[in-house]
This record gives C-alpha cells, sequence and structure tokens, in this order.
C-alpha cells in the first residue's frame, strides 16, 4: 500500500449486551483506508458493516455497545479513546456520514437552508448569511437545480434522488476527509441509482476525500470501489484490490456472492444457491463463523477448531485463513 | 390463457369541501398484453411506473377504470362478486414484503390453511394434510406450522406466502417484486424455489421487479413499462441482447454488474414525472437522451409496433434512434 493511510482500524471489536448474552456485532475487524480511494465494504444483512461505520463515527449509544476493543486510528489519535466533546469536533466535519434511507435521516420539520447551514456554523464558525451562502453553494455542486430557491425546501418536497442529494451536500459542506456512505443508493431506482454514484465519484475527484462504501450489491461495488472487504457474521472474510478479488476470489463465500449475483449480460442458468441463513450473531458457530453454510465444510466439522484470522495470500489480498486452505482443497 | 385489452386505471383525486374531483393519478393507460399459459412474464419498471396497480388490476383487487381482461375466454371483468370469489381460487398473489404481508397474530397452519377453508368444502384433516404437504414442498418442517411469523426470517417469511399462494392449487400467480426484500443468498433461493414450483404446478406467473438482473434469470418474455405505458415487450433473450427502446437500453446499461466496467453509459436525467400531470404525447420524452430540441416526441401517439417477431417497441422509439 503506497498512499498515505487516512484511517487505521484495527482488530475492532463492537459487542452489545442483550439481556443476559453478548451480540457480537463486530468480531476483530481491521482494515487501512488510503486517502482519496474508494473502500467498500460487502456482506448481507447482520453481517456487521453498518456497525462498522457507527463504530468509527462514535454513534452507538454507550450504555448498550462495548466498542472498548481494538482502535480506530485517524490523525495520530484513536477516536475510541476520545472524549465526545473531541468526537464532536470530528464527526461531521473531519469524517461525515450519509444514510440508507434519506427521508428518515432529514429532518422534516426544517427545511434544508436550516439543515445544511447548522453544520457550517457550527464547525466553521461562520455566521448565518455565509453559511447559507456556502449551503447553496454546495446544493449547487451536487447537482440540485435552482440551488436558490430549493434551499427552502423540506425533505418531503424533494425525490429520493434529490434528497440523497442534500444529504450529500450536507455530509461534504465542511469538505471532510472521509465520508462513510451507508447504502446510500439502495433505496432509490436503478437510474437515480446510476446518477447518485457518478456524483459521488465526480465529487471525489474534485474534493479529494475519501470514501468508506456499504453496500451490499456487488454491482455497485465494481463500479465504484478501489478495494473490497467482504465481512460475514462480524467477521472479515476477505479483503483485495476490487479487480483482484472479481478476478481471483479466495473464500468460499465470496466466490459464492460473486456466483450468485444476478447477471443482466449472461444467459440464463441454474441460480446458485448458499444453503441456508446467516446463523445468529448471539450464538455464532465456533470456529470459522461461515463453516455452517460452507460449501467445502468439510463432514467431520474440524472447522469448528479453527481460530479465524487473515492471511496474506498475495501483496494486498488477505483471506480468512479457514477459507485459504478450503480454497486449496477444492482447486 | 390471459388476454388484457386496453386495461386503463386512474385514481381520482379528491379535494375541497365537496371531494369535488380535481384529477386523476394515471397509472395505468390502456395496456394490452397477453400470457399464455406456462410462461413467466417479467414486468419491469422504476417505482411509479404501475407495475404493481396493473398486477393487482389483472386480478380485481383493484377495480380496473377501463379495458376488458379475459381468462379462459372470458371477461372477467364482467364477473360479479360470487363468480369472481371463486375465480380467486385460480389466481393468487405473493407480496413484496414478507414481514407486512403475514397477519403476526395468526399461527402459520391457520395463515396457509385460510384459503383452503373458504374455498374448499375438505374436512379439517384433509386440509392440515394439505397444509403440511405444501409446508415441506417450500422447504420449511411440519413444525413450523405451529409458530408465529416473527418466529421466522425473512426468507422463511417468504417461503410461507409462497406457500399461501400455492395450498388452493392456483393457475395464475402474480408475485409482486418477490425477492427485493431479501439478501443476495436468500433471494437466489427464493428464486430458484419458484422456477421449481413452476415447474410442478405448471403456474403461470407474471414477476413484477425493479430488478433487471432477476428478471433475466427467471423470465420467459419480458414487459417495460414507464408512466403507465408498456414501452417495449420481447423474449427475454431478444430484450437483453437487442433492447430497441432508450428506456430499456439506459436500464440495462445502468444496472450495475460485477463484470462489465461501463464507462460511457447513457445516464438519464432527472426523475420519473408525476402520472398526475404526465407529459404529452411520448411519456419518456422529458428523461430521453434522443429526444429532439423542436418537441416532436409531444405530438406523437404512444402505441406499440412489431419491429421484429414478437418484439414490439414504442412507436416513438423506433424513430428517434
Amino acid at each position: 500500500m503506497k498512499s498515505e493511510k487516512l484511517l487505521s482500524v484495527q482488530n475492532l471489536k463492537t459487542h452489545f449486551s442483550v439481556g443476559n448474552s453478548i451480540v457480537k456485532a463486530v468480531d476483530g475487524v481491521s482494515f487501512d483506508l488510503e486517502s482519496g480511494k474508494t473502500f467498500a465494504i460487502v456482506g448481507e444483512s447482520g453481517s456487521g458493516k453498518s456497525i462498522t461505520a457507527l463504530s468509527i463515527m462514535g454513534l452507538l449509544p454507550n450504555n448498550l455497545a462495548q466498542v472498548d476493543r481494538g482502535k480506530i486510528i485517524f490523525s495520530e489519535q484513536d477516536l475510541l479513546t476520545l472524549e465526545e466533546k473531541e468526537m464532536r469536533k470530528i464527526r461531521g466535519n473531519n469524517i461525515s456520514m450519509i444514510f440508507q434511507e434519506p427521508m428518515t435521516s432529514l429532518n422534516p420539520v426544517y427545511d434544508l437552508a436550516f439543515q445544511i447551514s447548522e453544520v457550517i456554523m457550527l464547525h466553521q464558525n461562520k455566521n448565518k448569511q455565509d453559511a447559507r451562502k456556502i449551503a447553496i453553494e454546495m446544493l449547487d455542486l451536487v447537482g440540485i437545480p435552482e440551488p436558490q430557491k430549493r434551499i427552502n425546501s423540506f425533505p418531503h418536497e424533494l425525490s429520493g434522488g434529490m434528497r440523497q442529494r442534500a444529504m450529500i451536500a450536507m455530509a461534504l459542506s465542511c469538505n471532510p476527509k472521509i465520508l462513510i456512505a451507508d447504502e446510500p443508493t439502495t433505496a432509490l431506482d436503478v437510474t437515480i441509482q446510476a446518477q447518485i454514484i457518478e456524483l459521488m465519484q465526480e465529487l471525489q475527484k474534485k474534493l479529494g476525500m475519501s470514501i468508506v462504501f456499504i453496500t451490499h450489491d456487488l454491482g455497485v461495488v465494481s463500479e465504484i470501489s478501489d478495494y473490497v472487504m467482504v465481512m460475514y457474521l462480524g467477521n472479515t472474510m476477505e479483503i483485495a484490490e476490487t479487480n483482484e478479488i472479481f478476478s481471483n476470489p479466495i473464500h468460499p463465500y465470496t466466490k459464492s456472492l460473486i456466483d450468485i449475483a444476478p447477471q443482466i449480460t449472461e444467459e440464463k442458468r441454474k441460480i446458485q444457491v448458499l444453503k441456508g441463513e446467516i446463523p445468529s450473531p448471539i450464538n455464532p458457530p465456533s470456529g470459522c463463523v461461515f463453516r455452517t453454510r460452507c460449501p467445502n465444510a468439510s463432514s467431520n466439522g474440524k472447522e469448528g477448531d479453527i481460530e479465524m484470522g487473515l492471511i496474506e495470500v498475495k501483496p494486498g489480498h488477505w483471506v480468512d485463513r479457514c477459507g485459504v486452505n478450503c480454497g486449496h482443497l477444492r482447486t | 390463457m390471459i388476454e388484457i385489452k386496453n386495461l386503463k386505471k386512474y385514481f381520482p383525486i379528491k379535494s375541497g369541501f365537496f371531494n369535488s374531483k380535481s384529477g386523476d393519478v394515471k397509472a395505468v393507460e390502456s395496456v394490452t398484453f397477453d400470457i399464455p399459459e406456462g410462461e413467466i412474464l417479467g414486468l419491469v419498471g422504476e417505482s411509479g411506473s404501475g407495475k404493481t396497480t396493473l398486477g393487482r388490476s389483472i386480478i380485481r383487487l383493484i377495480e380496473p377504470s377501463e379495458g376488458e381482461i379475459f381468462y379462459n375466454n372470458k371477461n372477467i371483468l364482467n364477473f360479479n362478486e360470487k363468480d369472481m370469489r371463486s375465480l380467486r381460487k385460480d389466481f393468487q398473489i405473493i407480496f413484496q414484503d414478507p414481514y407486512a404481508s403475514l397477519d403476526p397474530r395468526k399461527k402459520i397452519v391457520d395463515i396457509i390453511s385460510q384459503g383452503l377453508k373458504i374455498h374448499t368444502t375438505m374436512n379439517k384433516q384433509e386440509i392440515y394434510n394439505k397444509v403440511k404437504s405444501i409446508i415441506k414442498e417450500v422447504g420449511l418442517q411440519e413444525e413450523h406450522l405451529n409458530r408465529y411469523p416473527h418466529e421466522f426470517s425473512g426468507g422463511q417469511r417468504q417461503r410461507i406466502g409462497i406457500a399461501r399462494a400455492l395450498v388452493l392449487d392456483p393457475k395464475f400467480i402474480i408475485a409482486d417484486e418477490p425477492v427485493s426484500a431479501l439478501d443476495v443468498t436468500i433471494q437466489a433461493q427464493i428464486l430458484n424455489l419458484i422456477l421449481e414450483l413452476k415447474e410442478k404446478y405448471s403456474l403461470t406467473i407474471l414477476f413484477i421487479s425493479h430488478d433487471l438482473s432477476v428478471i433475466n434469470q427467471i423470465a420467459d418474455r419480458v414487459m417495460v413499462m414507464y408512466l403507465g405505458h408498456i414501452v417495449e415487450v420481447a423474449s427475454t433473450k431478444n430484450l437483453f441482447s437487442n433492447p430497441r427502446h432508450p428506456y430499456t437500453k439506459s436500464l440495462i446499461e445502468t444496472a450495475p454488474q460485477i463484470f462489465r466496467k461501463n464507462e460511457n453509459k447513457i445516464l438519464l436525467k432527472g426523475d420519473i414525472p408525476s402520472p398526475i400531470n404526465p407529459p404529452s404525447g411520448c411519456v419518456f420524452r422529458t428523461r430521453c437522451p434522443h429526444a429532439s430540441k423542436d418537441n416532436k416526441e409531444a405530438n406523437i401517439e404512444m402505441g406499440l409496433i412489431e419491429v421484429a417477431q414478437d418484439h414490439w417497441v414504442d412507436r416513438c422509439a423506433i424513430n428517434c434512434n
């Protein structure tokens, strides 16, 4: 990895206590984000993608979540050790986030002018007029037509695509170094999704921020990201450059995800199937968490004793230990 | 098996003190097509294109405003309520959201057997046996029957929804986005299940989806809908290898794909217009990359033309490229 490390997540563990049991939502995740690059996190619902993002942002409730193990290094400080007051200076300023559902993440009772300039006034010490001017510039930047007029709109007056553009405008208004995008296009139609993806790529070129892009859609990943991390049940299964992971996937879970993804470009075929469903994170399988669904799992259950951990199989291509071996057995 | 002629559905907009009509939401505009027996017909389009309204109008869950629907050569729009009820046994629907479509206070056995109680003269034991066999058919176990919907995952619930639809041995099923709410691995399982059951029970299916790649996997023929109009119909193979309408083309090109880096894809500008006040002439013209400057598309009357065998495209699109 040549370029500068902007954010380094090291062995992050986020556990929730629910009643008497502990939900290991994120259980030892490590990755580096380089400046100006896009890092995608892929996985099914319940794999811990969003919790990873919320842990970085420090947005999880302290009384429920224990984000106490691991490190999140950003500009030489560990975000996990910061006080809420210090974290507030980083959140929305240096690291900001956009969410999946723009209708629920914008405040319905305030107009865009208020919501966008609030961030600018808070982090950049601007007065109301200047903040409003910047807000209008931001709306223009994200391709909202007639920004002077639109800035007075309320969220319900905008379409889904426009709302997501407004969210992006808000997130980028303080010129963050990192944008965390949690399934930003999942709720949108494909034609609108394509517009938003193009917009994000354009803005990344213009503003030079890094993006952590969370999605369940491998097609979107291949369009937008430089690196991919595949997550399953709170664990990392595989990390590699985007081209590498699609041309040379090693972990059986990654392989299945790629096999299963419906394709337009090929003719009908028997759809590949991965059996069963993602197990509960309260009581995950011992050893390799993927073993209960793994097509290569041995009949004697020896994967139950394997300790999980990433191995570098090629420079920059990391695969969970168990996946490396069973991949070799197969090919 | 099913023939639809000039089907139209307008929802009136009422406003003011006397609830006077102030306009219409033109959800489905003069749609004509047929579904031969044993076919999976895919219906694809963005939100607001009228897919769901069309699906529901066909089985009269929504009363169409105009048109004719022939089922086995009888126009079901002339049926009275009693005739319609006996027909409902042949028509079933699988819904998108498996969380909202199962009654949370009923056990699975009651959810699945309700149709049998209404439509058949079976006794309790016969009903139970039938339910038991159908639940195994969709990949669940007998012991699941005494549980409640909240005890199941999304994929399992969708299996229950399928069991409920199948238990009456229907002829025609409308699957309204049945896999959109599911993860890809579960989506693949459910698609396979639908394909298997379709063969086994010789079903005819109208499969509604916004996802072209899902349609590509499951449908024999595809209809593309935009703002209440069908803009292109063709066999799945022809539609994907040789799309003719600019809307179809852009849907295919903008769908993100793993093994395709599409650098110069045609992005559609803007959003789908409101069906309350759709563009005159060709409804797609406001977003069409080929639209002319002098707006002559506004005077074109829409209508499908057969450009190759069984490949129909809206008139306006044939000239614009």
